[in-house]
C-alpha cells in the first residue's frame, strides 16, 4: 500500500510535464521591462525561478525529522492542507520521515513566530513554513538558517532571502491569465466588473496587480467598476447584488479574485435570474464548481491546490539528499491536475459527492475523505 | 436619560434650541441630507430594486446594531457578535443539513447557543468585574476557537433552502426588514414603556446609584448581554438564509459598523444615553452611505475615509451639543 502510494506520489510529480503539456492555457505572458520593473514581486519570482539552490551543505541521511508550521485548520483549504500532509507522511512510511512535528497558527502571523522557535528548539532536519505574514516570519527564518535547518516556504513568501526555496504560482500570472481569458471571451471589446480580494493583503493586490496590466493592454476592456469583495461569499454577493441593480445587463463579463466571491456573484446573477456573464476566477470551491455546471457557466479558474503540501514534503526530502533545486518551484510546472480549470474540464474537477467547501484537486483516497466527513458515501 | 420621553410636546418646543435639534434629531436631519445627495448626485439608488437591497441589507445590521445599542445603554459593548454570526451559520448549516424540515431544531440550538454565549459574557462582566470590551473579545476568541476545534475547518451540512424566504420579499419590502422593524418596534416599546426600560436607561446612567435605589442591576445587565446574543442569533439566521453556504466571513465588520450606527444615532458609550428608534435610523444611514458611495463607484480606501469621518463627525457633534448644554 505505502509502495503504492509513494509510486503514486512519485507519478504525480513525474507527470508534471505531461500536466504541462495538456495545459490549455496560453504560455506564459512575454513581460515587459516596464512591468518587471513596477512589480518587484514578478522580477523575484522570475529570477529565482531560473536559480538553482545548492543543498549540498544540508545533505544528511535519513530518515529525518520534518517540522511543518502551517496555518492550522482555520478554514477548509488549511484543514485539508493538514490532512493532506500528515497522509503524505504515513504513505512515505517512517524509515523516509521518522517524526512530522507539527505547529498550528490559527492564522495568525504572532501566534506562529514562538512556534516557530518552539518547533526549532526541537531540532528539525529541515522546516516548512506557510508563512502567516511576509515580514514578521522573516527574522524566524534567518534564525533557522543561522541554526543550519533548511527553510521550505508553503504556499506563500516572506522577506529576505535566508530560505532554501519557496512552493507556490506567480500570483502576478494567475490573476493575467484570468484577465486574458476574460478578455478572449469577449473579443478584446466589452463591459466588465472587478471584483478584488483584501486590501493590502500581498496574494490578492499580486493577482490584481497582474490582471491590471493586462486590462492596460486592452483598451476595449472597459471595467464599470472595480470593489473588494474581501473573499467573502456574503459580502460579494451583496456588491454584486448592487453592481446588477446598477449595471443590469451591460455587465458582459466578471473578474473575481476568488472562488468564495465568486459563489455569491453567481448566487447573485441567479437570484436576479439574469444569465451569468463570463466569469473568470483566481480559484474556486467545489461549491462553485457545483454551481458552474448545474447552470453551465463559461467559466475560468486558476488553481491554489492545498495538495501542493506534498510537493513542499518531497522537495525538503530532496534538500536533505542534497539535491539541488529551483528558488521557486511553481507547482503548475510539476503537479498534475493544475491546469487552469473550464467549463469544458470541470468533471476532471468536481465530485458530486465532496462538501462545497472542498477546494480540488484533492489527492488523499476517497475512504479518506468520508472518514474525515468531507465526502458522503 | 435625555431621549427617554420626559418632556410634553409644547415644553419640548418652547426649549427649543440648536444644539438639543442637535442631540435629538441629528440623525434624522443627516439622513435625509444623505437622501437629498442621493437624489442629487445617484437618482437610481432610489429605484425599487436599489432600495428593496438597501433595507435588506439594513436589516441584516439592523438586528445586530438593536442589540449592540441595548449594551451600550447599560454602558457595555459586544464585540463577539461577529465570532456568534458564524456560529449560527455553522450550526444551521450541520443542524439543517439542506433539509426543511430541520430548519426548527437549527433554529432552537442556534438560539440556545446564543443565550449561553450572552449569558457568558453577562456574567463576566458583572460577576468577575470583566471589561466589557476584554469578556466579550474573550468570548469571540473563544467562539472561533471552539468552532474550529469542532469543525476542523471545514463545516459539514447545509443551510437549508427555506430559509431563503427571509431575503425574499413581503409586498416591496424584504421580508428580513419587516422582521427587523417588527424587533425595533416591540424593543422600543419595551425600552420606553415599561420600568424595564427606564432600570435599563437608569443603570446606564449611574450603575451605583441604581444599585442603591433597589434595582438587581446585575440581573438587568445579564438580561441585555442575552438579548444582544439572540438578536445577533437572529441575523446570523438571515445572513444563513442569504448565502445559502458557511461563509466563515459571514458578517465580517458588523461588529464595528454596528457599534458605528448605534454612535451616528446618537448612543452614548458611557451609557444611558440614546434613543434606540434614533440608532436604527443610524443603520439606515451607514447602509444608505455605504450604497451611495458603491453606486458613485469610489475606491475602496475612499470609502472607508468616508465613513469614518461620518462616525467621527457625528461624535464630535453629539460632544458638543452635550458640552454646551
Amino acid at each position: 500500500m505505502k509502495t503504492t502510494a509513494a509510486l503514486s506520489a512519485l507519478l504525480m510529480i513525474l507527470g508534471g510535464g505531461l500536466a504541462r503539456a495538456e495545459d490549455s492555457t496560453p504560455a506564459l505572458q512575454k513581460y515587459t521591462q516596464a512591468e518587471l520593473d513596477a512589480s518587484p514581486y514578478l522580477k523575484s519570482v522570475i529570477t529565482r525561478e531560473g536559480t538553482m539552490a545548492d543543498t549540498s551543505k544540508f545533505k544528511k541521511s535519513g530518515p529525518y525529522k520534518i517540522a511543518l508550521a502551517a496555518q492550522g485548520p482555520t478554514n477548509s483549504w488549511a484543514a485539508l492542507f493538514d490532512q493532506e500532509a500528515r497522509y503524505h507522511v504515513d504513505q512515505l512510511g517512517k524509515d523516509k520521515v521518522s517524526e512530522l512535528l507539527y505547529a498550528s497558527a490559527d492564522g495568525n502571523a504572532d501566534k506562529q513566530v514562538p512556534e516557530v522557535e518552539d518547533l526549532l528548539s526541537q531540532n528539525p532536519d529541515a522546516l516548512i513554513l506557510v508563512p502567516m505574514g511576509r515580514a514578521a516570519l522573516a527574522a524566524s527564518v534567518d534564525r533557522a538558517a543561522t541554526q543550519g535547518v533548511p527553510v521550505v516556504l508553503c504556499a506563500s513568501g516572506v522577506d529576505g532571502d535566508s530560505y532554501v526555496t519557496e512552493i507556490g504560482t506567480n500570483l502576478y500570472d494567475l490573476g493575467a491569465r484570468a484577465a486574458n481569458w476574460l478578455s478572449d471571451q469577449l473579443n478584446g471589446s466589452g463591459t466588465i466588473l472587478v471584483m478584488d480580494g483584501i486590501p493590502g493583503v500581498d496574494t490578492a493586490e499580486i493577482a490584481k496587480s497582474g490582471a491590471a496590466a493586462v486590462w492596460k493592454s486592452k483598451p476595449g476592456i472597459k471595467i464599470l467598476d472595480e470593489q473588494y469583495g474581501q473573499w467573502s461569499t456574503s459580502e460579494a454577493k451583496k456588491i454584486a447584488e448592487q453592481w446588477i441593480a446598477k449595471y443590469g445587463k451591460s455587465i458582459q463579463g466578471i473578474w473575481s479574485d476568488g472562488g468564495q466571491m465568486s459563489q455569491g456573484i453567481v448566487e447573485a446573477f441567479q437570484e436576479a435570474k439574469l444569465p451569468v456573464p463570463p466569469l473568470a476566477s483566481a480559484d474556486y470551491s467545489n461549491g462553485l464548481l457545483r454551481q458552474v455546471k448545474d447552470g453551465n457557466i463559461n467559466f475560468s479558474a486558476g488553481q491554489y491546490p492545498n495538495a501542493m503540501v506534498i510537493l513542499c514534503i518531497d522537495t525538503a526530502l530532496k534538500i536533505l539528499n542534497g539535491e539541488s533545486v529551483p528558488r521557486f518551484i511553481d507547482f503548475r510546472s510539476v503537479m498534475e491536475k493544475t491546469q487552469d480549470v473550464r467549463t469544458s474540464n470541470i468533471d476532471t474537477f468536481f465530485n458530486p459527492k465532496w462538501s462545497d467547501d472542498v477546494f480540488p484537486p484533492i489527492f488523499l483516497p476517497d475512504s479518506k475523505m468520508v472518514e474525515l466527513k468531507y465526502m458522503t458515501k | 436619560m435625555s431621549s427617554v420621553g420626559q418632556n410634553s410636546l409644547p415644553a419640548r418646543l418652547l426649549s427649543w434650541s440648536p444644539r438639543s435639534t442637535i442631540r435629538r434629531y441629528g440623525v434624522y436631519c443627516s439622513l435625509a441630507v444623505l437622501l437629498l445627495i442621493a437624489l442629487a448626485v445617484r437618482p437610481e439608488v432610489y429605484r425599487p430594486e436599489s432600495l428593496f437591497l438597501i433595507l435588506r441589507s439594513a436589516s441584516q445590521l439592523g438586528m445586530v446594531a438593536l442589540g449592540q445599542t441595548l449594551v451600550m445603554l447599560v454602558a457595555g459593548l459586544d464585540l463577539s457578535v461577529t465570532g456568534l454570526l458564524v456560529l449560527t451559520s455553522v450550526v444551521i448549516a450541520q443542524i439543517g443539513a439542506g433539509q426543511d424540515s430541520r430548519i426548527l431544531p437549527g433554529l432552537l440550538i442556534s438560539l440556545a447557543f446564543g443565550a449561553l454565549i450572552g449569558l457568558g459574557n453577562g456574567l463576566l462582566i458583572t460577576k468577575r468585574n470583566v471589561p466589557p470590551f476584554v469578556a466579550t473579545l474573550g468570548m469571540l476568541v473563544l467562539i472561533r476557537g471552539a468552532q474550529s476545534a469542532y469543525t476542523q475547518g471545514i463545516p459539514s451540512g447545509q443551510v437549508p433552502n427555506g430559509l431563503k424566504v427571509l431575503n425574499q420579499s413581503l409586498g416591496p419590502l424584504p421580508v428580513s426588514f419587516v422582521i427587523w422593524v417588527a424587533f425595533t418596534m416591540l424593543l422600543a416599546f419595551v425600552l420606553y414603556a415599561t420600568p424595564f426600560g427606564r432600570r435599563i436607561y437608569a443603570i446606564g446612567s449611574n450603575r451605583e446609584a441604581a444599585r442603591l435605589s433597589g434595582i438587581a442591576v446585575d440581573r438587568y445587565v445579564v438580561g441585555v448581554y442575552v438579548t444582544c446574543s439572540l438578536l445577533v442569533v437572529g441575523s446570523g439566521i438571515i445572513l444563513s438564509g442569504y448565502v445559502g453556504y458557511v461563509d466563515r466571513y459571514l458578517g465580517r465588520g458588523f461588529d464595528l459598523d454596528s457599534i458605528a450606527a448605534a454612535v451616528v444615532g446618537g448612543v452614548a458609550f458611557s451609557g444611558g444615553r440614546g434613543n434606540l428608534v434614533a440608532a436604527m435610523a443610524g443603520v439606515l444611514l451607514v447602509q444608505f452611505l455605504s450604497s451611495l458611495l458603491l453606486a458613485i463607484g469610489m475606491d475602496v480606501q475612499t470609502q472607508l475615509i468616508v465613513k469614518g469621518l461620518v462616525v467621527i463627525g457625528s461624535v464630535a457633534l453629539y460632544s458638543l451639543a452635550e458640552r454646551r448644554s
